[in-house]
């Protein structure tokens, strides 16, 4: 075997040694030059967080084992929250946004659309909260499996900071198939805990320098890239797009849509009327049960006809909305507006978030020809 | 192969069949050296190649440079740096639940101090931190700055710097967060307005938004228990964050009080927003429209009900705790999961509540437990009302008054003095030369001169202490002067006496 290498190589033509060279310059020239270039840009001009967690919406510093006795005093920090700005133009502002999900089941095209978002995303944090249990496990195998694979990959794609937070689980539900979630008396329950869990989420992640909240439920697993910049540009305190659900028709054969969130209306007198007649003071009114029928107007049904080029960006005064996907200024929930896990003037979670910032002086806005998809279960 | 086997002699253990001795390692080696030696020159080339690739690469592009760079330091530099900027934070919110013993479970508390011109209050707040006995690493701090017309952004950093300046690390505060925010008040911030109650609606319906944005900014997924504390606390117990915490309630207060001058009783409540709901209150705010504001403490809305001010006993058991519905803002300890599942300072009108008192009904709608401590008190500063200030200043008045009058009696009697001979200082003279001439004649009866002369000394401190009752009197203080005319009393007791003991 030797002498057979041996002779092969003495034979080596020097024009074999010179494609070597080709390649060798070539395969370089390939590894360097791989379409993001920003793998390898420097990082230290990432903006970090003095604390661990001040603020929370920035990458920190990890703390090496056995140094923290030794760690200088926190320094103080100071925040000039008269300078934070919710504009039409956030991207212009530098304006950051929050992204809050609680989330049950992790459905992969949500994570997929996530980052489809073109909002750039270091001035994007993401907070997620999830319940304990076997479902919450899985769930929370899932998102941090994706988040891993996001976090150490290109700097482009890569998020601002992600909080993931585990609760321990307060609804009695034990299922959360479709039908049984529901059901109208398991609602109440539901929606509460629903409530309990939201706010956890917001009022732990929202820092000083946080300008807008986009509340998008993990279902969503379809939206315009723009989203962000989209729903800003109306410049609204509250503003819901319409959530539809994509189906196949079976009648004629066909991928069609049907709206899904029935939670953003304007109020009617008859559910007013309703409120005061027959419900005790803890009684919630909620939309699309048979049960109450209320005579609100439905954002669902605003749709205009898509057949006659309708606008996208028009807009309807709203006194309930949906929280599939909902963007709010933060200086709405730094004033109070949570989502309340209680009757408050019989309204529950987002529709009696939006209830509370009106009373709060701010007033609610959807789009109904600008549509959001939910997963199809 | 087999040749070479041969020639090596070996043919019997050939023949054995075993392959390890087929080699034949003397007629082996001279020849693989060469190709040994050749395959190391390709090597050579080889590599020689791949540097002058690598040379010109680099000479032709050198934006990328640095990027080659970071990739030959691998694990070494850039990307160490990388891996050590953590962006994932996971947190399990069952762990900061709030327990009974948080100083020993290492349970974070958060504390909130919303501040408005507050410089002069700083110091005075500084100095009961640094007296805090709960660790106070396992403390964070935040103050939300708003509407300040004074030093007090500069003072307050001027302070922290100081606080954490300690050298162990237990004495240092956790993360300390300062948020800077004005709100556009329209109401003053001196006591006549802040407490005149047509201004109070308004005016708390604005200190609940900036105490909102203070929790909201600044609570994290850490803490166990939010802590609000107002700047204008004169005295509370070191104590104070184990005592509330010691009883394991969801919202807890102590009661507030604050001393007062001795011409208006020594001591008043001052926190008239801790309190228990009474139907005459639920019925009034059902008749109120839907923006109004109940504000306890004042004669316009009569509620009775028992508040937890009223009920202190400075003798009775500092643990007694009594159910409330509204709460006063000077010092709450309440859970972190309370705020955290959305209970706030109501900015708006909640059950014809704001602000604190809001913030106890809503905790309660939320069922959680919400007590105060009514025999376990902190004293607030006091601040002198417009009427205070205004009796006080008659006061002076008549103050100045007497100075005067006195100082003219003074000017008289010293006139008179001066005009007429002292003779004390004969009489002095006088009686020294007595004395010497008694003690010549008669030096073996001393006892009673001496006694003489002890009663005079007596007598005279007696009037110099009478003098300083005059100051007293002059002063508007009784008590001092009461307590100076029973000296004068006792002394003139004790010289009875002496005169009866010998």
């Amino acid at each position: 075997m030797p002498i057979h290498s041996s002779r092969s190589l003495r034979r080596t033509n020097p024009i074999t040694l010179i494609l070597l060279a080709i390649l060798t310059f070539g395969f370089l020239y390939f590894i360097f030059s791989s379409p993001d270039g920003t793998t390898t840009t420097p990082v230290s001009g990432i903006k970090q967080a003095a604390n661990a967690l001040s603020p929370p919406s920035l990458p920190f510093k990890k703390v090496k084992k056995g140094q923290e006795g030794q760690q200088l005093a926190p320094p103080v920090v100071h925040y000039h929250m008269n300078n934070l700005t919710t504009s039409s133009n956030p991207i212009a502002n530098q304006e950051t946004v929050l992204i809050l999900t609680p989330l049950a089941r992790f459905y992969q095209e949500y994570w997929d659309n996530l980052l489809k978002l073109t909002y750039p995303h270091e001035l994007i944090s993401l907070g997620f909260i999830l319940p304990k249990g076997k479902e919450g496990n899985a769930a929370t195998a899932a998102l941090q499996e994706q988040v891993q694979k996001t976090q150490k990959g290109p700097l482009k794609k890569r998020f601002a900071s992600i909080t993931i937070l585990r609760q321990d689980t307060e609804s009695p539900l034990s299922s959360q198939d479709e039908h049984e979630r529901h059901k109208l008396e398991n609602q109440k329950i539901r929606r509460a805990a629903m409530s309990k869990a939201r706010n956890s989420l917001l009022f732990t992640t929202m820092g000083p320098t946080t300008s807008w909240v986009l509340w998008l439920d993990s279902d969503i697993t379809e939206t315009p890239p723009s989203l962000v910049q989209d729903l800003a540009s109306h410049n609204k305190p509250i503003i819901v797009p319409n959530c539809y659900q994509r189906y196949f028709n079976k009648d004629n054969n066909k991928w069609e849509t049907r709206p899904y969130d029935y939670n953003s209306w304007q109020d009617s007198p008859t559910a007013q009327q309703l409120a005061k007649d027959k419900l005790g003071p803890d009684d919630i009114l909620m939309e699309g049960y048979a049960e109450l029928p209320t005579y609100r107007s439905l954002m669902a049904y605003m749709v205009d006809d898509p057949q006659s080029n309708p606008d996208v960006g028009k807009e309807v005064l709203l006194d309930g909305v949906g929280g599939t996907a909902l963007m709010v200024k933060a200086e709405v929930h730094r004033d109070g507006a949570m989502f309340p896990p209680f009757a408050f003037y019989h309204l529950i979670e987002t529709e009696g978030f939006a209830k509370m910032a009106k009373r709060l002086d701010w007033q609610s806005y959807g789009l109904p020809n600008y549509f959001v998809y939910h997963y199809n279960e | 192969m087999h040749r070479t086997g041969y020639s090596n002699g070996n043919v019997e253990y050939n023949l054995g069949g075993s392959g390890a001795y087929n080699f034949s390692q003397h007629k082996f080696q001279p020849r693989s050296q060469p190709a040994l030696r050749r395959r190391r020159n390709l090597i050579i080339r080889l590599s020689l190649i791949i540097i002058g690739c690598f040379a010109i690469f680099l000479f032709f592009s050198p934006s990328l440079r640095a990027g080659i760079l970071g990739v030959l330091s691998l694990g070494l530099f850039t990307a160490s740096e990388d891996s050590q900027l953590e962006t994932v934070r996971y947190y399990d919110l069952s762990h900061v639940q709030g327990t009974a013993r948080g100083w020993d479970r290492e349970e974070r508390i958060l504390l909130c101090a919303p501040l408005r011109d507050a410089a002069p209050h700083l110091p005075m707040f500084f100095s009961h931190l640094k007296n805090l006995t709960y660790p106070h690493n396992l403390i964070d701090l935040a103050f939300l700055v708003g509407d300040s017309k004074d030093k007090t952004l500069p003072l307050l950093h001027e302070l922290l710097e100081d606080l954490q300046a300690g050298e162990s690390p237990k004495e240092r505060y956790g993360e300390i967060s300062i948020m800077e925010k004005d709100f556009g008040q329209i109401v003053n911030q001196d006591v006549e307005s802040r407490h005149g109650f047509a201004a109070q609606a308004g005016r708390r319906k604005s200190m609940a938004r900036s105490r909102n944005w203070l929790l909201s900014a600044a609570l994290r997924p850490t803490h166990s228990w939010v802590y609000w504390r107002d700047v204008d606390v004169e005295t509370a117990p070191f104590t104070i964050l184990e005592d509330l915490m010691r009883h394991n309630k969801d919202v807890i207060v102590p009661n507030v009080w604050r001393p007062l001058p001795d011409w208006l009783g020594g001591e008043q409540p001052y926190d008239l927003n801790s309190w228990q709901e009474s139907e005459t209150a639920l019925a009034l705010a059902d008749t109120l429209p839907e923006d109004s504001v109940i504000v306890e403490g004042y004669a316009e809305y009569a509620t009775w009900r028992p508040h937890l001010a009223y009920l202190r006993d400075p003798y009775g058991d500092p643990d007694m705790e009594m159910e409330l519905d509204g709460v006063g803002g000077v010092s709450i300890l309440a859970k972190a999961k309370v705020f955290r599942s959305g209970v706030h300072f109501p900015a708006f009108s909640f059950e014809k509540h704001a602000e604190t008192e809001g913030f106890g009904k809503m905790a309660k709608r939320m069922k959680f437990s919400v007590v105060g401590l009514p025999h376990y008190t902190i004293w607030h500063l006091y601040e002198p009302s417009v009427d205070d200030i205004r009796h006080m200043e008659e006061m002076e008045k008549e103050r100045k008054e007497k100075e005067a009058k006195e100082k003219a009696e003074k000017d008289r009697m010293d006139k008179i003095k001066s005009q007429f001979d002292n003779p004390a200082g004969q009489w002095d003279k006088d009686k020294s030369d007595i004395r010497e001439i008694a003690k010549k004649a008669e030096g073996n009866e001393p006892t009673g001169e001496k006694h003489k002369k002890e009663h005079v000394d007596k007598v005279a401190a007696a009037a110099g202490k009478d003098k300083t009752g005059v100051k007293g009197k002059i002063g508007g203080n009784k008590v001092e002067e009461a307590k100076i005319v029973q000296d004068i009393e006792e002394v003139a007791g004790e010289e009875e006496g002496d005169q009866i003991a010998p």
